[in-house]
């Protein structure tokens, strides 16, 4: 009898974000971390002087902190050998057609400035270090909303007083390794202001692009929504693939105010020599509201739980995440969150996709204080296991501190079910269709709670191909 | 006095939520031998001084081994299980100790073996209690009851491991507790499934009920996968009980401290039910001063 072919379920299709424009490695600066460095990325910049402070004290802190002792290995990553900061061409620009042809080309390839003009109220695009466009439609910002690169708003006196009394302070350098090495070396990322009482009906994105060879991209993105305000912010982000490790330790920093909502998109295709290292926290208040939505689906290496602090009485947090590790990946993502007011609630549920030698590990923290009376939390995680040379884990811990709370937790994981398929087959589908449609609807979590536009670049992400029999 | 690392979480977590081990001093002690061959049905050992225990129990053998613990001061055990092919063996464990003990179960299960576990926890200054079972054969069963109530100043750390090797290996665990006053409790619970062990499934579940606003709980569900013909499950209910219940056994004239002291015993007694030894029965129902009536 001849060996049942098993169910081939293909690798992420990323023909579409793998291609590059040679760089002027003049631009670069030194490969590595040290003083001299910082210095110079903060004369490059022009930073006010509590900024150039933030970096040192930062460089400090991120000499002193040890490597992470748990979860997958880094130990390919050299920091001496990674370029922190590369000078851009041009400046920043409202003006498409003043972007840089290259640079220009790729975000037309990655249907940045289509979906601006289909399906956005604003667009950020970030190449390497720097953001090189930034708009946002006129009846938005006449709103007034601000949506800006960061580094405009720090220099601007309207705003540099809110710049500098919340960067880094959800987040603060001595966090872990990475949050000082990103206080040291940030560079770009998104501003968002959404005044009292404003709704955006349409979202908002930002877009990274990390281009060069051996290099870092250190974006960090500030959002504050001011009380009973909307906002739906998309961010994404990829890389061409090089053989030299790449880093990705961003920082992302949301204030919800009271009763206001943030809704806040990832899809996250990084090439898969990159080492995403990011660090994302939400702060919400009375009666605010983070949902979270993340799909995981490129680097070597991801350590990515995006934090949500309920701080405020009736404050709730949302997280909905897919996770998809193939061959050569080590993906740890989940959540965290920190009930911190009574009658906060929270709610999570997350996929993970195992196949062809991939990693997953699902990692959670669900920590209820002594204050949090009247909280509710509820995990829900599920794993797929495609083939037996990968891996799954699942990692929560649920760290309860008040008597008056009702917490509850459930995970599965397994394999795709005989009798499912069988049933599918019995509906006349293929097999090969029942089994893509087996793993498509696992993933619906997220592609549902995803804009069209986006739930369809999640699906074509995700390339089914299917052959063999029942195995 | 020599500090060392115990109940370490097979994989790492975050090191801020303080999970992924517990720092003790380890005293020397005075070590007792103890050899059990599980050749009775019953064998009861009241453990009063640190022991070794070594249990082995071989092919077609069926007994429930006691060790009941309690001591004046901190106690130490270990128990090393053997459970050979086709054989079955219960280990109940009831901790009495005031001070606190530190105590490892090893056990490796063989081809159509059970190993049942029942673990019941009292009280204690500081419990530290690791299990870790290796589901080594074909067809091998490990089934964990584990109950406590913890009151006072109690502290208890329970690191449990089930391994599977074995194809159509299967593990259930289950933990119903209760947390009163500045009582402390971290149970972490691990399913392996290891490369190989096909058509293997585990189940965790763990069942909490917090009676005071001081109390902290810790649970740490893990299930790590290397096989992709498995299945795993984890639960965990933690909190206060169900406003409906409560409603209801009001309308039928139940004090509400009564219904919480009646929910806190009905988590025990699942647990106790699972013991097959009256007069230990009887012993935990006189420890926790419950009357004939409460049985």
């Amino acid at each position: 009898m001849s060996m049942k072919e098993k169910t081939q379920v293909a690798d992420i299709d990323r023909s579409l974000y793998d291609f590059r424009y040679e760089e002027d490695e003049g631009e670069f600066l030194d490969s590595g971390i040290s003083t001299d460095i910082i210095k110079e990325i903060s004369d490059e910049k022009g930073d006010p002087d509590w900024m150039r402070e933030l970096r040192l004290k930062s460089l400090e802190i991120y000499n002193k902190t040890p490597m992470v002792d748990w979860g997958p290995s880094i130990e390919g990553l050299d920091l001496d050998n990674i370029v922190t900061y590369i000078r851009q061409k041009s400046r920043m620009n409202t003006n498409w057609e003043d972007v840089p042809e290259d640079i220009k080309e790729t975000f037309e390839r990655l249907g940045i400035p289509q979906a601006e003009r289909e399906s956005l109220a604003g667009v950020g695009a970030q190449y390497d270090s720097e953001l090189v466009y930034h708009n946002v439609r006129k009846e938005v910002a006449e709103s007034g909303v601000i949506y800006t690169d960061l580094e405009s708003a720090m220099h601007d006196p309207k705003y540099a007083d809110l710049i500098r009394t919340h960067f880094m302070k959800l987040v603060p350098p001595t966090d872990h390794k990475f949050a000082a090495l990103h206080g040291a070396v940030w560079s770009g990322g998104s501003f968002v202001y959404v005044p009292k009482n404003v709704h955006l009906e349409i979202p908002l994105q930002s877009y990274f692009r990390l281009n060069a060879r051996g290099a870092g991209q250190f974006e960090h993105t500030l959002i504050i929504l001011e009380e009973g305000s909307y906002l739906h912010f998309i961010e994404g982000c990829s890389a061409p693939k090089y053989y030299e490790a790449a880093l990705h330790a961003g920082c992302v920093e949301l204030y919800v105010g009271k009763g206001a909502t943030l809704r806040y998109s990832t899809i996250e295709n990084w090439s898969k020599n990159m080492y995403n290292l990011n660090t994302k926290r939400a702060l919400v208040e009375e009666g605010g509201k983070i949902e979270w939505v993340s799909g995981s689906f490129g680097s070597h290496v991801s350590y990515l739980y995006p934090m949500s602090i309920l701080n405020g009485r009736g404050a709730s947090a949302e997280f909905t995440g897919i996770t998809f590790a193939g061959e050569g990946q080590n993906l740890d993502t989940g959540a965290k969150i920190v009930h911190n007011a009574p009658e906060t609630s929270s709610y999570m549920d997350t996929k993970s996709i195992s196949k062809s030698g991939g990693v997953s590990t699902f990692r959670s923290a669900v920590v209820v204080k002594e204050n949090a009376v009247g909280s509710k939390s509820a995990v829900n995680c599920e794993s797929l296991m495609l083939d037996s040379i990968s891996r799954s884990d699942t990692v929560p811990v649920m760290d309860i501190r008040t008597d008056k709370a009702d917490i509850g937790h459930e995970a599965k994981i397994g394999r795709i079910s005989d009798e499912a398929v069988f049933y599918l087959m019995s509906r006349g589908l293929s097999e090969n269709e029942a089994k893509a449609m087996i793993v498509r609807g696992f993933a619906d979590n997220v592609s549902k709670e995803l804009p069209l536009e986006y739930a369809v670049e999640m699906n074509n992400l995700i390339g089914l191909e299917m052959q063999g029999s029942i195995g | 006095m020599e500090k060392t690392i115990l109940n370490k979480l097979p994989v790492p977590t975050f090191r801020w939520l303080g999970v992924n081990g517990v720092e003790h001093e380890i005293k020397k002690y005075e070590t007792k031998n103890v050899s059990v061959s599980a050749d009775k049905d019953i064998i009861r050992n009241d453990v009063t001084e640190s022991s070794k225990f070594t249990i082995d129990a071989q092919n077609g053998e069926t007994s429930e081994v006691v060790q009941y613990i309690k001591s004046s001061g901190e106690i130490s055990l270990a128990t090393e299980i053997n459970v050979h092919n086709g054989a079955k063996v219960r280990l109940v464990q009831v901790f009495e100790n005031e001070t606190g003990a530190v105590s490892e179960v090893a056990a490796k299960v063989d081809e159509n073996a059970v190993f049942e576990l029942v673990q019941v926890y009292l009280g204690g200054e500081k419990t530290v209690s690791e299990i870790k079972t290796e589901l080594a054969g074909r067809s091998a069963a490990f089934t964990a009851d584990i109950g406590y109530r913890l009151t006072g100043e109690d502290k208890l750390d329970i690191n449990l491991i089930a391994e599977h090797f074995g194809k159509k290996s299967t593990s259930e665990i289950t933990v119903n507790g209760v947390l009163e006053d500045t009582a402390e409790k971290t149970f972490k619970g691990t399913i392996d499934f290891k490369t190989g062990a096909k058509a293997a499934k585990g189940s965790e579940k763990e069942n909490v009920l917090l009676l005071d606003s001081r109390v902290k709980n810790r649970t740490v569900p893990l299930i790590l996968c290397a096989e992709e013909d498995m299945e795993g499950s984890h639960g965990a209910s933690i909190g206060k009980l169900d406003e409906n219940h409560i409603f209801y056994m009001k309308s039928r004239g139940i004090s509400e401290e009564k219904i919480y002291e009646l929910a806190a015993r009905s988590r025990l007694m699942q647990v106790i039910s699972k013991i097959g030894d009256d007069q230990t029965k009887a012993r935990i129902s006189e420890a926790l001063q419950w009357g004939e009536e409460d049985e």
